[in-house]
């Protein structure tokens, strides 16, 4: 996914550009209200425009002395010709211009500036300024057939007002305006900003989102190519060392002659050290195929409490020379689970292994298996428990131990592959650190789940949840 | 910049860069009051309610010169505050000149230095680099305690391309001759690649002059740019291309 490019121009458009109209910032409606108050106050017509001409409000009552020119043609022709020379009529550099029609009423124009650019002009009047002075002859002269008492008296009724007075309406409501339309401007502008600021967050974390990915895409490549790589290494180093093996355990046996007795203690240390060597060796080849997802599993039915007796037989020796006491406690009626035998004895001899290390002489080391649900065991109600709690069964099993235990903020991390807690204990007890991490992996492949708690008053309790039946939903 | 030919009107952005609370803002205000009634436009501030700017400051100044070109200058600040990188990167887009209002105190040494490398990254990021760009500097709050001495910034402006000048934005001091040696290097910068002068039959220092005097320094031009101390205020120049 590409970033969208950078907004363009949005702000300088809005405060650079010379092209902000009237109807942008204000509402007509509001203009409107502002124009028909002002009339209420001082009584004046009043009528604003836009810079292309158009409309925006009007504050005109009727004149009663146009709607009486209106019904004589030479009137009509006349209104008319007002009309167009007010609508002509431009404000000059002063801002201001007027007009006196046919009737004698005046018309005053002013321009509508904003940011030192005339954005369109009101029209105030028509008006009287002088009303004792009566209509002008070329009023009363225009039609004959108009009735010229008639036209004195709606003279009379014209919108009066003083220059002076018009002169200060229109700069009131030039004020007026320049507020409205500098809090319209800013409004304009704020939301604006708001929307490019976002657009442009938007754009920068896409941005960062992309790099993120091709760094991720790069870290998996890596970590493919590295477990093919201990997958290659572990399988060369596998062939040779068997070898060695062989060769010296048909020495031990005397196949090639007898041995002096200190020969035979060689022997025997170079042919440990080299099942110790496979051994490690077997556990690479395991992570590697459990990370990159190649150990194929043979499940089967798999009774668990048979499981834990063969385990708890084989550890047994080991226990004991260690003098630490084994036992084991399994739940009647645990149904058979759906696993690799083979493996999940894997991870209990590993589990039960390590806690025989970590315990000291007459410690205890205790194996139980028992009935649970699985999500009720890996973190409680998590909502919806009624949907989902009968959803997988499970059985548990447990290790515990009476050892060193394991520190709450240690005990994700030592699944991690090559991680031991305290490396000093690793001379002192031995192990390469990828038990814990195979067991997880196992574990997973199980669709089960692995994790450490506190056995009171100290050491530490592995539980390993594992659903009797497939996984078949989620 | 944009350039009006049917109603000979230029419009010149400037934009007033820093840290937070560097007086960026202040200095605006500053230049909005020495102004004459008519140079100015309103002030308009886009702030949150503890007074930082959150988007910008805009000032509208209108000059309108002997060859009736009217000259519009729209002063910006960016918020200088380190979370609105995204509105600072906006604000300085299409700016032709640029002030940066530097704190004086030598605690925020640190701070300014911050600000001046954001500057460069966000015009890395229009295509633009420093060196395209007229620049100013001004160091700001003279007269509080514990600021960097006056000697050791002539010192370090010596060895700078970009001149500098010392305010004090409160009391409106350093405010104009700052913003008249930026015009003065953006106008020059502008002309190079444009030729305005030529077009327009303009005397750009006659210009700068009646700026400097609408904006209440009535001083003859070369004082006003002679205030700054180091850098140059005539090697500005766009590069080719």
């Amino acid at each position: 996914m590409t970033a969208p490019p950078l907004p363009q121009k949005s702000l300088d458009e809005l405060t650079l550009g010379g092209n902000v109209a009237l109807e942008d910032l204000v509402s007509r409606d509001g203009l409107t209200e502002v124009v028909k108050s002002a009339n209420e106050l001082f009584g004046l017509p009043i009528r604003v425009f836009a810079e292309d001409g158009k409309l925006l409000a009007d504050a005109a009552e009727s004149v009663e002395l146009y709607a009486y020119l209106n019904t004589s043609r030479s009137g009509r022709a006349a209104l008319s010709e007002v009309v167009a020379a007010v609508k002509a009529l431009a404000p000059g550099p002063e801002g201001e211009a007027e007009y006196t029609c046919v009737t004698g009423a005046r018309y005053r124009v002013a321009a509508i500036i904003y940011d030192s650019r005339q954005i369109g002009r009101m029209i105030l009047g028509p008006f009287s300024a002088d009303p004792s002075a009566g209509p002008p002859a070329s009023l009363l002269a225009l039609d004959p057939q108009l009735d010229t008492d008639n036209l004195r008296a709606l003279h009379r009724k014209l919108p009066q007002s003083s220059e002076q007075t018009v002169s200060l309406v229109a700069r009131h409501l030039a004020r007026v305006l320049d507020l409205l339309l500098f809090s319209g401007h800013r409004a304009l502008l704020t939301s604006n900003m708001h929307l490019a600021s976002v657009r442009e967050s938007f754009r920068e974390l896409e941005d960062k989102n992309q790099k993120l990915q091709v760094a991720y895409d790069r870290l998996k490549e890596l970590d493919r190519l590295k477990s093919n790589f201990l997958a290659t290494v572990s399988h060369e180093l596998r062939t040779p060392l068997t070898s060695i093996i062989g060769y010296s355990e048909m020495l031990v046996e005397g196949l090639a002659g007898e041995l002096t007795s200190e020969q035979r203690d060689f022997v025997q240390t170079i042919r440990d050290k080299g099942d110790q060597l496979l051994a490690l060796i077997k556990g690479l080849l395991d992570l590697s195929k459990l990370e990159s997802g190649t150990m194929s599993l043979r499940k089967n039915q798999v009774d668990v409490a048979a499981l834990v007796k063969d385990v708890v037989t084989t550890m047994t020796p080991t226990a004991r020379k260690k003098e630490v006491e084994l036992a084991f406690e399994v739940e009647k009626g645990l149904p058979a689970i759906w696993a690799d035998a083979e493996r999940l004895r894997q991870v209990l001899l590993n589990l039960t292994e390590n806690a025989i290390k970590f315990t000291p002489v007459s410690g205890s080391v205790r194996l139980t298996a028992k009935i649970a649900g699985m999500d009720a065991q890996t973190g409680g109600d998590a909502g919806g428990m009624v949907l989902l709690g009968a959803r997988r069964t499970a059985v548990e099993l447990r290790v515990l131990d009476t050892g060193i235990g394991i520190p709450e903020n240690e005990r994700s991390r030592v699944f991690d592959a090559f991680y031991q807690v305290d490396s000093s204990s690793t001379r002192e007890v031995g192990g390469t650190g990828l038990g814990l991490s195979i067991v997880k992996r196992l574990v997973d492949a199980h669709d089960g789940a692995v994790r450490i708690e506190a056995n009171e008053p100290r050491g530490a309790v592995f539980v390993v949840t594992i659903p009797v039946r497939r996984a078949t939903i989620g | 910049m944009q350039l009006d030919f049917v109603n000979r009107e230029l419009t010149i952005k400037l934009v007033y860069y820093g840290p937070a609370l560097s007086g960026k803002t202040t200095n605006l205000q500053a230049l909005h009051k020495a102004a004459e009634p008519g140079a100015s436009g309103r002030l308009m501030t886009l702030e949150t309610r503890d007074d930082r700017t959150l988007f910008f400051d805009l000032l509208p100044l209108t000059f309108r010169n002997q060859g009736s070109l009217a000259v519009r200058l729209k002063v910006f600040t960016v918020p200088g505050q380190v979370i609105h990188a995204s509105t600072r990167r906006l604000v300085v887009q299409g700016a032709d000149g640029i002030a940066f209002i530097a704190d004086s105190r030598s605690a925020e040494t640190q701070h300014n230095a911050e600000s001046f490398i954001d500057l460069k990254e966000n015009l890395k990021q229009h295509g633009l680099t420093l060196k395209q760009m007229p620049v100013v500097i001004q160091f700001n709050k003279r007269d509080l305690p514990e600021v960097r001495s006056d000697a050791e910034i002539a010192e370090l402006a010596s060895h700078g391309r970009e001149p500098v000048y010392l305010a004090v934005a409160m009391r409106g001091q350093g405010v104009v001759e700052s913003f008249v040696g930026l015009l003065h290097l953006t106008w020059s910068a502008l002309d190079a690649e444009h030729d305005l002068n030529k077009k327009f039959g303009f005397d750009s220092d006659a210009f700068l002059q009646t700026v400097a005097k609408k904006l209440g320094d009535p001083r003859p031009l070369r004082d006003i740019l002679g205030a700054c101390v180091g850098g140059a205020l005539d090697v500005l120049k766009p590069e080719a291309g």
